[in-house]
């Protein structure tokens, strides 16, 4: 087609000459666009409007805040907001500090460090079900392997997943142990779009280790370091199926969080109630995510 | 002089052997052994299996009982298989045509748009789907318990994530290409097809990876929107077992095994070309 | 072979105005070349003729045709971007090929096309390895022939060989002229190599500040330079731009005066300590401070004995002195 407009034997050819395009076209936006705008736009808008009903699914019965006035009066409910602060906290901040410090012994000149790196990011293929199911057994209070081991040397092992006050540490463990794999490739990923010349330039200035983890790897890896602690943070306030395939949200509702009450809500049918628990979910995320960004965000060191 | 450098030398490679040796043998307990015992619990027979305990088999039986999983509830197990490998390739697709279309233009167009749909984009990322009006929107929509509503689910709540890669990664793409393209005769869409996409190879097989394993390995929104034994995904149909199999843990083990293998398979695959998408796209963020 | 006729010219980012009233007339087959400093605007002007950047007034005419506004691809031109812009995933016969793939050509008549552009830039043997593959020079002769194989009325050049060492760089500058009488095609460069523009150049278009300060053969420019700009601008050394008293003396406000045209005698009616020689082998530049006219800058034969500390007297030459007064040449 455009060939003809360069042909200089047919002028006639010439017919219409293509006025000038838009060379990056927002068309390119309608797939995602609508996709995302049915799927998970429309929802999330009426979930505001639902979140203030007594609803079946059928009909809705608008009620205002009563939804939330019980969510707050149930001391568990409170709970679980509560519990989903502490997961996502910890969870976060110990994929960053684990994750980190894997990122810079599996970048060092350490001997088996492709085995290294598959041995510690294997955890992440295999499914949050799985992972609570092998875990589960193995935190069994009397003949799960972990308490039988502390037995042999003496130690009376906890019902790591049946003591109230322990189970959901036990869960942010296990939560770790499988997401510092993602943690780790990033921060490798970080930590080695990081100029060598920055080491080179160090070490004849005569750095220790030490200094130069302190003075160029930790502040270099900085964009690296937000990226886990947005997406590990994210995934921790909303978490569900480890709490749900482990504990089930207890002893009692000891381990509960927003997410886990959200769906035992949808379960018993409370659907205006159970969405008035995604909203509260989606306030906390955001009172705690907007602040952090932006912070995060502000001083931003671009190499 | 050189005695002493060399002594250096030789003392540093140890403290390095050493230190390689401890990260082998802490890696080893921590993340190696969890895995050891699915692996010992899925060989044994059933009475051995319910102690739960460390130990060898007393009998090996790991064939047997892969077969005897695949066959429960009348070989429930294959078309979990297979609905998930549907809803997987086909929500992997879709994210990463649409998304790397998305992350070009958004890259590319600066425009006063561009403000509102970075705001959608992290609000995707973030804000935690409103699972019950979702399902009243599906009802509506007839897509409920339908395995392509499930891959429009997916591909909407992992948009988000895929975006922010891909817009990373074409703003290391020259713009001069895309003009050597438009110079060339090519419409918009056949210089993102032909020249920009091909070039998206390694941030596109990070996608591929990331993703696939995260929508294979989906519990929460198959079990809202899935529910029902038509349409059981894998995670479901393990989730089903761990109740009914609570006395046959070997089977229970067996089934982790199995539906782990499909994750196992692209990550052997992709394993070395993970970091490299990451280096432009999650890193520079 | 065509025309390119540009009338009115504007561009602006939004209220900032980069380029104004552009009139210029390219004739059939000339090889133009815009220099210009930093930031004024040759790949600004470039771009609009390409089609690429939008115009913002006025008009584009080439080949007698009306293109303002017409998609780059239709409007007969191709261009060759400073870093190439090679598609890396695709080899050097794709490469040159991809126009014609995008226009359904049949197979033959692409395979006959891509070779003959390969033989024109001796890249036969080269086309089916990846760009990454290639060196410099020859990145830069694929560039080219994708261009050829268009077979545009224009080519449009954007400091095509800036990414070339020195030695690639004259190499290619005779290949690209020679390349241009064979064709015989109008060709538009930018570069702000002085080199370049004067010895590949019919004719020099000298930007500044988004306008254009001169038209002219290298000669012109050369020996009539319109405004102490130009003057300044073109030749190496830069001319000697005299204001004050020495100026005012030839009834100018700036008087300009090449190095060249400023000789060393013993009659001199300027005198000064010479402070700084530069030698470069066939010639030698000297920096003059004289009490009359300030720093003065001569060049001398390669041999001549002249020390750095040397009291030396100079002689303006009243023929080639070059007189301007508000910005303009005084006859
Ligand atoms: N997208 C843009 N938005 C605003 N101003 C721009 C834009 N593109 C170019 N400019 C301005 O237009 C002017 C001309 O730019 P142009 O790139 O044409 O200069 P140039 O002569 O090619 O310079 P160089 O020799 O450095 O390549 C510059 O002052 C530049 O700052
Ligand atoms: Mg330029």
């Amino acid at each position: 087609m455009s060939d003809a407009a360069l042909d200089r034997q047919e002028p006639a050819a010439r017919r219409r000459t293509a006025r000038r395009r838009v060379p990056y076209p927002y068309t390119f936006y309608i797939p995602a666009g609508v996709i995302y705008a049915v799927m998970f736009l429309v929802p999330t808008i009426a979930s505001f409007y639902f979140a203030l009903t007594r609803w079946t699914l059928f009909d809705s019965h608008f009620i205002g805040f009563g939804n939330f006035v019980q969510f707050f009066r149930e001391p568990f409910l409170v709970q679980g907001l509560v519990n989903t602060l502490i997961f996502g906290i910890s969870t976060s901040a110990l994929k960053v500090v684990l994750g980190l410090a894997l990122a810079v012994l599996l970048t060092s000149r350490i001997p088996a460090r492709g085995y290294l790196r598959a041995v510690i990011f294997f955890p992440v293929l295999v499914s949050f079900i799985g992972v609570g199911i092998i875990f589960v057994s193995l935190m069994h209070p009397t003949r799960g392997a972990i308490n039988v081991t502390l037995e042999t040397i003496g130690i009376d092992g906890p019902g790591w997943l049946t003591t109230p006050w322990l189970a959901l540490y036990s869960v942010i463990i296990v939560d770790v142990w499988k997401g510092v794999g993602i943690a780790t490739v990033i921060f490798i990923a970080g930590i080695a779009s990081i100029p060598s010349d920055y080491y080179e330039a160090a070490r004849i200035d005569g750095a220790t280790k030490a200094q130069q983890f302190w003075r160029i790897t930790l502040p270099l890896s900085r964009p690296a370091t937000v990226t886990v602690i947005t997406l590990s943070l994210i995934g921790g306030l909303r978490t569900f199926d480890l709490i749900w395939t482990m504990t089930g949200g207890g002893p009692g509702f000891s381990s509960d969080v927003v997410a886990s009450i959200i769906y035992k809500q949808y379960q018993s049918g409370f659907y205006g109630l159970s969405t008035a628990g995604n909203v509260v979910l989606f306030l906390l995320i955001a009172l705690v995510m907007v602040p952090l960004t932006t912070w995060m965000n502000r001083r931003e060191i671009d190499i | 002089m050189s005695q002493t450098h060399t002594t250096f030398r030789a003392a540093e490679a140890r403290r390095r052997w050493i230190g390689g040796a401890v990260a082998i043998l802490v890696t080893g307990v921590v993340f190696v052994l969890p895995f050891l015992f699915a692996l010992l619990q899925a060989s044994k027979t059933q009475a051995d299996a319910s102690t739960l305990s460390f130990s060898w088999p007393t009998e090996w039986q790991l064939w047997s009982n892969l077969v005897a999983v695949i066959q429960v509830r009348d070989y429930q197990l294959l078309l979990a298989f297979f609905n998930s490998t549907v809803i997987t390739v086909a929500s992997v697709t879709g994210l990463v045509v649409f998304a790397s279309m998305v992350g070009y233009i958004l890259q590319r167009r600066q425009s006063r748009w561009n403000g509102l749909i970075n705001f959608l984009v992290l609000a995707g990322l973030m804000i935690p789907p409103a699972v019950v009006p979702t399902i009243w929107l599906l009802q509506q929509l007839e897509l409920f318990k339908t395995l392509h509503g499930m891959v429009l689910i997916e591909i909407a709540y992992n948009l988000s994530f895929s975006i922010l890669l891909y817009r990373a990664f074409v703003a290391t793409i020259p713009r001069e290409l895309d003009e050597a393209a438009r110079m060339d005769g090519a419409k918009p869409w056949q210089t993102f097809f032909r020249v920009i996409f091909p070039l998206l190879k390694p941030v596109t097989v990070t996608n591929i990876v990331v993703q696939s394993i995260a929508i294979f390995n989906d519990f929460v929104n198959p079990l809202y929107y899935l529910p029902g034994k038509d349409n059981v995904t894998v995670q479901l149909t393990l989730y089903n077992f761990q109740s009914q199999f609570e006395t046959q843990y070997n089977l229970l083990f067996s089934n982790v095994l199995l539906v782990t293998i499909p994750p196992l398979i692209v990550f052997v695959f992709f394993n070395r070309q993970i970091v490299a998408g990451m280096t432009a796209g999650a890193v520079k963020g | 072979m065509a025309d390119v006729t540009i009338r009115n010219l504007s561009k602006h980012y939004g209220a900032v105005e980069v380029m104004s009233d552009i009139d210029l007339d390219i004739r059939s087959g000339e090889f133009v070349v815009f220099v210009g400093p930093s930031g004024c605007g040759k790949s600004t002007l470039l771009r609009m003729i390409s089609g690429l950047e939008e115009e913002s007034g006025g008009s584009i005419e080439i080949d007698g045709r009306d293109v303002t506004g017409v998609e780059p691809s239709e409007r007969g031109v191709a261009m060759v971007f400073q870093s190439y812009a090679l598609y890396p995933h695709l080899t050097v016969a794709e490469n040159i090929g991809f126009s014609l793939s995008l226009a359904r050509v049949p197979k033959d008549e692409m395979r006959r096309k891509i070779e003959e552009a390969a033989n024109i830039l001796q890249l036969g043997p080269l086309l089916e390895r990846k760009p990454k593959h290639l060196s410099g020079g020859q990145r830069q002769r694929v560039a080219i022939g994708r261009a050829i194989v268009r077979d545009p009325k224009v080519f449009l050049f954007d400091e095509p060989l800036s990414n070339l060492d020195a030695a690639l760089r004259t190499q290619m500058r005779l290949e690209l002229g020679e390349l241009h009488q064979r064709l015989n095609t109008t060709m538009i460069y930018v570069t702000h190599d002085q080199v370049e523009a004067m010895t590949m150049a019919d004719r020099i278009v000298v930007l500044n500040g988004g306008r254009i300060e001169q038209v002219g053969t290298p000669t012109e420019l050369y020996r009539a330079p319109r405004s102490p700009f130009v003057a300044g601008f073109i030749g190496s050394p830069k001319m000697n731009l005299f204001e004050g008293p020495v100026a005012e003396a030839e009834g100018a406000e700036v008087l300009g005066l090449r190095p060249e045209h400023i000789v060393v005698d013993a009659t001199g009616p300027w005198s000064g300590d010479v402070r700084l020689i530069e030698h470069l082998g066939a010639e030698a530049i000297a920096h003059v401070d004289t009490p009359e006219a300030g720093r003065v800058i001569i060049r001398l034969d390669g041999e001549a004995e002249v020390r750095t500390g040397d009291h030396v007297r100079l002689t303006p030459r009243p023929d080639r002195m070059h007189r301007f007064r508000a910005g303009q040449r005084l006859a």
